[in-house]
């Protein structure tokens, strides 16, 4: 509980210095502050989905239930994170561009990237049996995690896009006011925890569900 | 108030309900766990 309640004092407290402490981006003005949370976001999507690719791995090799469990907890997080990190970044781009949508290549990267793991939990959805679900759903998620570092980080830039230098750009530095460092990285920090804890909910959640199934299926309900 | 501290109590909100809907969601699931 002690964890909990760190966790909620440090994201809260960061959250009040990203608005009275942090200076803003010249260039950026008041839209600065949605890097605080679009890059965690999406730092966290990459984070989840890299989890689900190694557990599927594992379920693959070692046949265990658990593995699948954690590998389709952390699809759908990743996924969640990834709408987040989506729609901050359409109200950022709404406010710099003028426009939600302008189909730049991060945008489309990332909107492809959302219909891979949708397709992901589609597919999960339509198997009953759960060894033939965690199978097919592990050899998907072992390949869709491919095109993670490739839409992510290769084709924004291989193609022109407006979209602003990464946190550490093309010459190796991370280019910050060191004050937007420190919350920028804290607030990753805090972000990274928040995965960790959701998803060992929805971990014990599946759990819960499967020896809910298995009592089902040896007809000991009640 | 100005815009910005609308926003800052807005997201602390946002944050504040996300937690307390996690906490009970651990306790339910602790719940579940036990039977």
């Amino acid at each position: 509980m002690i964890g909990r309640a760190l966790l909620l004092l440090w994201i809260a407290a960061w959250i009040v210095a990203a608005f009275v402490w942090a200076p803003l981006v010249p260039v950026l003005g008041e839209t600065t502050r949605v890097l605080y949370f679009h890059i965690p976001a999406a730092w966290v999507t990459v984070l989840a989905l890299g989890w689900s690719m190694i557990h599927s791995l594992l379920y693959l090799k070692r046949r265990n239930l658990e593995h699948d469990h954690q590998a389709a907890a952390a699809a759908e997080i990743g996924l969640m994170f990834c709408v987040v990190a989506t729609v901050s970044g359409a109200l950022w781009a709404k406010a710099m561009w003028g426009a939600y949508w302008n189909w730049d290549p991060r945008e489309t990267s990332i909107f492809f990237l959302l219909l891979i793991y949708a397709a992901y939990l589609a597919l999960r959805s339509a198997i009953d049996q759960p060894e033939r679900r965690a199978r097919l759903a592990a050899v998907y998620s072992a390949i869709a995690f491919v095109s993670v570092p490739f839409l992510i980080f290769v084709v924004p830039r291989i193609y022109f896009s407006l979209h602003p230098d990464p946190i550490i750009n093309p010459r190796g530095k991370v280019d910050m006011d060191p004050r937007i460092r420190v919350v920028f990285f804290a607030l990753l920090l805090g972000f990274t925890g928040l995965y960790f804890w959701v998803q060992s909910l929805r971990v014990r959640v599946a759990r819960v569900e499967h020896r809910m199934e298995e009592r089902r299926g040896s007809g000991n309900v009640g | 108030m100005s815009g910005n501290l609308v926003v800052m109590a807005v997201a602390l909100l946002v944050w504040g309900l996300l937690f307390w809907y996690l906490i009970r969601l651990e306790r339910r699931v602790a719940d579940l766990e036990k039977r």
